[in-house]
């Protein structure tokens, strides 16, 4: 199976038969239509054909029932019959089955038989039968089962009358009137079976006629089987269902069975073979030929550009296939939703030619497809424009790519049934159309491909030396105020506004909540703020920090999933601050679509989170990614975060906006792929990595993955240093932390509030140790972390948990047991208390000796913070 | 003969014995008159109705956007069914899934059914959760499924026991009931069975309603939304435009129930007022009238100062943003003339919104309503269920003790039921004037001898008629999708409609027409009254 679903069609790339079979009945003159099942069957088709057509499209219901199931239908459709003819005197009737009637059986001969004979005074009447079961096929095999039923149910006059049969498939109103007017010009005399022509495609008349009154007559139908030879237009019409084979098994009409006459090939081939039957090439023809030679040359240079994914009936697609691939239009994929064995056999010599020509090794032909199939193929092979009919829109809208539409349906445009496809004329109509799109798609980019990669990244520097000067001296500035670009050393402060809850991509280490105040760590804040409530945040906080110098957006989702918050709150800072330094966090995925946007809103430092280069490891480590409407897994998803990731960071550093790239370490996933990180990333342009541990977070996919020492960090740091400058205090802030990366206060600006600060008494920072989270109930010399409080002593708030492992500052320390304690100690060092459940009596004598008050309890944690705060 | 009798003229003794209980004129305006409604249409007579599958799954489930809407049947159902209503959607908050863009179908071959289906419906469950991923599976099925015997209900179990998601199956194949109307009532069923009240929440809110039969063509819902939110009410869910699974489930904490399609959605409305004591008011956000009206019968209804106070905010700034263009449509559409036929409820809804413009319609009808939606609901009781509709299962839900709750007492209730539309809808007839004609399951035949005896300068119905229409020279608007336009509902979309009217009407392609009864008389008859019939 090469298939996506085997069992699920996901968009259907195909119709139903009966459809097929009302179609070619509207090719018959004064032929009316009913089908054999419940209404629902005829109103559907009905109104698919009037969308596409722009035209009335009656065709008739049994109306079978419930008790028409148990009983069978037979009242029902002769009843059917008979008001069909009163209301509408038709001369022909077609009558096709459903899924309905052909599951419970129903013998339609039968009862056209009782009705013919209840009914003697409608004997004239011409009832013709098909057998179209919706489970049996397309709308292809119905066209041509309604049209061999035709050929095999109408009465033939057998003696010879030297006339032409030319059956066709599924073709647009148009190209039939282009196939009789070549006939007529050409000479012989002709039967065109089916021809709706005008009853598809009519004009506005004076008075509207309720029956169609053109098409192939009964008469003509009648001289099918007395004719000189048949020429049906499709190679892939079933022996059983062709009326070729028909006429030629029954009446020895001889038939020849030529390709759809699309293209140069296709259409020399026809007429050949009428000039064999004795046509005559006029220089009309010629004419027309010649000018579809000379617009091949003239379109060959864009014709080229194209990649296309052909999709629709078999025929229609081989034909096109054809016409693309001696244009040089290079058909990379084939599909049709019909089960048709033959149609890769049929089509692949033709496009392996025509994708060698241009270094083209995959192409795809497959029957039995679908559009989730189309859509996969067209990302695999590069596919630039589609050919088909208007079903395949939402591919189009998806992937910006341009439609060709063709064939049926066209249910989005008008016009539909006028698009013309054989001949040369039509050929040329075709190409034209191509040939646009794709010229269209290289000239809408081109200057502007050119402008960047030329004008922008060349010229624009030395011309604007002065400027550039300043801008570098301004940015320079800003760097050094940057908290995160000066090793934090705690002289300049910075905010992290938490205004864009959306992200855009899973990050297998990431769960984000938005309520959690116990947590620090990148993704979490306890709020989320409007653009306004963010410049009045930031306005407040200015007020208490005049240090304050960079205002991060760092989520808790991605910033530029959110973007329109992101620009607002950007704007509006702007507008109250022109001096600040914008810092924006992102995962890259969207860079594309607003880095130039983002250099107009003045941002100055970007950090991206890219944690490999190679799709193959992107997969472990996202389980998804959401891009223009779509969710994509795996390497799929991977590939388009990274594409989009490297050219978003090289574009903004082309445009000096200073870059830094974070590499979460993850055993086992990417620990030894970093290097090439650091190396790809320098190579666009990166000014920094920070490599930085992964936090376990409990519900996350890698919450079991056991974390990367800070040793095994420091190693990494110190061997990717050779390439790029390495950040080494990274806090893994919170996506609303504020304050200096040592002091962090973002606790006292949450949830819009603040303590008036001549009120409060000082703050004292209690270090707790606890292994429930509710009770100090951790011996201290086991602890493996504290919960860090602040209180009032009125008060106590939760600040951050500290990993003893964690803030181990180097191997002196940390690595022997017996400077354990030394760890505890450092951890805590800017705390004025430390609760603990119990305490050794060394420990106790060094805390003291740091200034830090030791109480022993086993109390709530809030009431012994506060406790502890009181007493100070 | 009237206008009545020369339609029906045409037919042969047995059909002319079915139509004419169909076709009413109305004459003297308040006499009751009794419409033949909700029975099988007469085969070959080119009706517009669609089937059981079409109103089940293409109207009430389909636009259900994070649901999986899974169609068991042979390719053509799915496919037709496939974003052909204009129902808008769009997915709320981080990972919300939205399923509108596609169409999911088992695509049954001749082998299937020969030997059953189950196994590939199983398979292409299996297919759909692999990638997918859905909260809700909606398993609907075809003509065929229901002859071979597919169990897709014990499918449904086995999905809600494999993968423990919601999952319901509808045994709505074409040939049930007589009409979509029939799915209608199926989707009902399904929903309420399986889907109302399975969420969590807890009745809460004070203003909190539910939107039923509204279903976001064009966006309508999203303009009525818009309003009611503006106003002060919580939408808890809307049945089902821009519908979702994950609200749907909730909606039994609403405390009153919108109803703007009665037609399709009343089974809920009453089946919910059991089980849930929710009372259900009769909407009609078409119209700027009906608008206002339904807005402050909602406010009469709340019986709360502020919210009547915001109604009346909200109705002067809508009435002040649209008033000039207001005036200007209706000074050039007052005196023009409309037929208006479309399904179960948007005939009667439309006659109030062209009432606006000055617009009068001479010939309305309905594809599948029932003698309610005529006459009113006062007529259900003499309603005789016959063979086709008590093959529809008929719901008798219990109160829920957990989740019944009154907003009412039963005084106030009976009290309002004098003064608002609570509980009761009247029907289309009492919108229409002496002499117009009313036609219950319009068919080909009829429309064009209607619009040949009335000569309507627009006529409003849908696809299959409409380039028959066109070909007639009568401007016509296609009322089940909007001939791509949109919205429709409330103040703005009244003006959207009235744009959209008056540039058919005033279409310069019109004037080079001539149509057919200024050229030829195509009527017969003579001057004074003295005609025979």
């Amino acid at each position: 199976m090469n298939k996506n679903f085997a069992d699920l069609n996901v968009n259907p790339c195909k119709m139903c038969v009966p459809l097929g079979a009302a179609t070619a009945f509207y090719g018959i003159r004064k032929c009316m239509s009913i089908l054999h099942g419940s209404q629902g069957c005829s109103t559907y088709i009905r109104r698919h054909m009037a969308t596409h057509y722009n035209e009335p499209v009656d065709i008739a219901s049994s109306s079978l029932t419930e008790q028409g199931t148990v009983f069978g239908g037979e009242k029902n459709l002769l009843q059917g019959l008979e008001n069909l003819i009163r209301l509408y005197e038709p001369e022909v009737i077609g009558v096709a089955t459903t899924c309905l009637a052909e599951t419970i059986g129903e013998d339609v001969p039968a009862m056209i038989k009782k009705f013919y004979e209840q009914h003697p005074e409608y004997r004239q009447v011409k009832i013709i039968n098909a057998s179209t079961a919706g489970y049996a096929g397309t709308q292809n095999e119905g066209f041509f089962r309604a049209l061999r039923a035709i050929v095999s149910q109408v009465e033939m006059r057998t003696e010879k009358n030297g006339k032409l049969n030319v059956i066709t498939g599924y073709l647009s109103p148009a190209d039939q009137r282009y196939l009789k007017e070549l006939l007529a010009e050409m000479g012989p005399e002709f039967i065109l079976l089916p021809d709706f022509s005008d009853n598809l495609d009519g004009g506005h008349e004076t008075m509207y006629q309720r029956l169609p009154q053109k098409g192939t007559s009964l008469e003509e139908i009648a001289q099918m089987g007395g004719a000189r030879c048949t020429l049906e237009l499709s190679r892939f019409v079933r022996p059983e269902d062709s009326p070729g084979a028909y006429l030629q098994q029954q009446y020895g009409v001889p038939c020849t069975r030529l390709d759809i006459p699309c293209g140069l090939r296709g259409m020399d081939a026809l007429l050949s073979a009428l000039t064999q039957l004795g046509g005559r090439q006029t220089e009309k023809i010629w004419q027309a030929r010649s000018r579809y030679l000379d617009a091949m040359v003239d379109s060959h240079k864009y014709s080229a550009l194209g990649r296309a994914l052909i999709f629709g009936e078999p025929d229609f697609v081989q034909g096109t296939v054809k016409l693309c691939a001696e244009n040089g239009l290079i058909p990379v994929a084939a599909l049709t939703g019909a089960v048709c064995p033959e149609f890769r056999q049929a089509l692949s010599e033709e496009m392996a030619a025509a994708a060698e020509i241009q270094f083209i090794d995959k192409f795809v032909i497959e029957d039995d497809a679908d559009f989730a199939r189309a859509e996969a193929l067209a990302v695999a092979l590069g596919v630039n424009i589609l050919i088909g009919n208007s079903d395949g829109r939402r591919i189009a809208e998806k992937m910006h790519l341009p439609l060709i539409r063709a064939s049926f349906p066209i249910h989005d445009q008008v016009g539909g049934q006028r698009i013309r496809t054989i001949g040369y004329s039509g050929s040329l109509a075709f190409l034209d159309r191509m040939a646009n799109a794709l010229l269209l798609q290289r000239a809408s980019g081109f200057r502007e491909d050119m402008y960047k990669k030329y004008y922008l990244a060349g010229a624009t520097k030395p011309t604007q030396i002065g400027l550039a000067t300043d801008k570098a001296a301004m940015l320079a500035k800003k760097t050094a105020e940057h908290p995160c670009f000066t090793c934090g050393q705690g002289k300049y402060a910075r905010i992290h506004l938490p205004i864009a809850p959306a992200c855009n991509v899973q990050c297998n280490y990431c769960l984000r909540k938005y309520d959690c105040p116990n947590e620090s760590r990148p993704g979490v804040t306890t709020e989320i703020l409007s653009p306004e409530e963010a410049l009045m945040k930031y306005q407040r906080v200015k007020a208490d920090m005049p240090n304050l110098r960079v205002v991060g957006i760092a989520g808790p989702g991605d910033s530029l999933a959110n973007f329109a918050a992101t620009k607002a709150t950007l704007t509006l800072l702007h507008e109250f601050d022109p001096d600040v330094t914008f810092c924006l966090s992102t995962n890259g995925l969207m860079l594309p679509a607003y880095a130039e946007e983002l250099i107009r809103l003045q941002v100055t430092h970007v950090t991206i989170t890219i944690n490999a280069v190679d799709p193959k490891i992107g997969a472990q480590i996202y389980k998804y990614v959401d891009y223009m409407g779509t969710r994509y897994h795996g390497e799929s998803a991977a590939g388009i975060l990274l594409a989009n990731q490297l050219t978003g960071l090289q574009y903004l550093a082309q445009h000096d906006v200073v870059c830094k790239v974070n590499i979460v370490a993850l055993k086992g996933i990417n620990e030894t792929h970093i290097e090439d990180v650091v190396r790809k990333v320098k190579e666009l342009g990166a000014k920094i990595t920070n490599i930085m541990q992964m936090i376990p977070v409990a519900g996350s996919a890698f919450e079991h993955i056991p974390m990367v020492s800070l040793k095994e960090i420091a190693a990494m740091r110190a061997r990717c240093s050779v390439y790029l400058e390495q950040m080494m205090h990274c806090r893994q802030c919170r996506a609303d932390a504020a304050g200096t990366l040592d002091h962090d206060v973002s606790i006292l600006y949450r949830r819009a509030e603040r303590l008036p600060a001549d009120e409060a008494a000082p703050l004292q920072r209690v270090a707790v140790a606890t292994k429930s989270g509710t009770l100090v109930d951790q011996h201290f010399g086991q602890a493996n972390e504290f919960y860090i409080y602040e209180s009032d002593g009125i008060q106590a708030r939760f600040i951050e948990r500290r990993n003893v492992v964690r803030y181990c500052q180097g191997k002196e320390i940390c690595e022997t047991k017996t400077d354990r304690i030394e760890a505890l100690l450092h951890t805590i060092k800017d705390c004025s208390s430390v609760l603990a459940m119990r305490i050794g009596d060394s420990p106790q004598r060094k805390l003291e000796a740091m200034g830090i008050r030791v109480i022993a309890t086993y109390d709530r944690i809030e009431d012994a913070v506060k406790k502890a705060a009181q007493g100070a | 003969m009237n206008e009545r009798e020369k339609v029906l003229d045409q037919y042969s003794g047995r059909v002319f014995k079915n139509r004419k209980d169909h076709i009413i004129e109305l004459d003297e305006a308040g006499v009751p008159q009794v419409i033949a409604a909700n029975s099988r249409s007469i085969p070959g007579l080119m009706v517009n109705r669609g089937c059981c599958y079409a109103g089940c799954k293409g109207v009430v489930l389909g636009p259900i956007a994070d649901a999986v809407v899974l169609t068991h049947g042979p390719i053509g159902c799915g496919f037709y069914s496939w974003g052909t209503r204009r129902n808008k959607a769009k997915p709320e908050g981080e990972g919300a899934k939205n399923y509108l863009q596609y169409c999911f179908s088992t695509d049954m071959q001749e082998p299937d059914i020969v030997f059953g289906g189950e196994k590939k419906l199983r398979q292409a469950i299996v297919e759909i959760m692999e990638i997918f991923q859905p909260k809700c599976i909606f398993i609907c099925s075809t003509c065929p499924v229901g002859l071979i015997g597919d169990d897709i209900q014990a499918v449904a179990r086995w999905v809600k026991s494999t993968y423990k998601i919601a999952c319901a199956a509808f045994s709505c194949e074409g040939y049930k009931g007589v009409s979509q109307s029939a799915g209608h009532h199926i989707a009902n069923n399904g929903l309420m069975k399986e889907i109302i009240g399975s969420g969590q929440a807890k009745n809460s809110k004070k203003f909190a309603v539910n939107l039923l039969g509204e279903y976001n063509i064009g966006g309508d819902g999203w303009e009525t939304e818009r309003l009611l939110k503006q106003i002060g009410y919580e939408v808890v869910s809307v049945f089902t435009g821009d519908g979702s699974f994950e609200k749907m489930k909730n909606a039994h904490t609403a405390n009153l129930n919108l109803v703007q399609c009665h037609r399709s959605i009343n089974y809920i409305a009453e089946m919910m007022k059991a089980k849930y004591g929710i009372d259900w008011i009769k909407v009609n956000f078409i119209g700027i009238d009906e608008t206002i009206r339904s807005l402050r019968s909602l406010a009469i209804y709340f019986d709360d100062a502020g919210l009547k106070q915001r109604t009346e905010e909200v109705i002067a700034d809508e009435l002040a943003a649209i008033e000039d263009q207001r005036q200007y449509y209706r000074s050039r559409l007052t005196g023009y003339t409309a037929g208006v036929f479309v399904g179960g409820s948007r005939s009667h809804h439309y006659q109030n919104l062209l009432l606006d413009f000055g617009i009068k319609t001479v010939i309305a009808g309905y594809e599948f309503a029932h003698r309610d939606d005529y006459e009113g609901r006062e007529v259900l009781p003499d309603i005789k269920p016959d063979a086709d509709s008590k093959n529809i299962e008929q719901l008798s839900p219990v109160a829920d003790e957990a989740h019944y709750h009154l907003t009412l007492s039963k005084e106030r209730f009976a009290e309002l039921q004098n003064e608002i539309d609570l509980e009761t809808y009247h029907g289309m007839f009492r919108e229409m004037a002496d002499g117009t004609v009313t036609v219950d399951d319009f068919n080909h035949y009829e429309t064009e001898k209607l619009i040949e005896l009335f000569q309507p300068d627009i006529f409003y119905s849908g696809i299959k008629d409409k380039y028959m229409i066109q070909k007639s020279g009568t401007p016509s608007r296609q009322l089940h999708s909007y001939d791509y336009s949109g919205p429709y509902a409330c103040f703005t979309g009244a003006i959207n409609f009235a744009r959209d009217t008056y540039m058919s009407i005033s279409a310069p392609a019109w004037k080079y027409l001539t149509p057919p009864w200024l050229v030829s008389s195509t009527l017969e008859g003579s001057i004074g009254g003295t005609e025979n019939a």
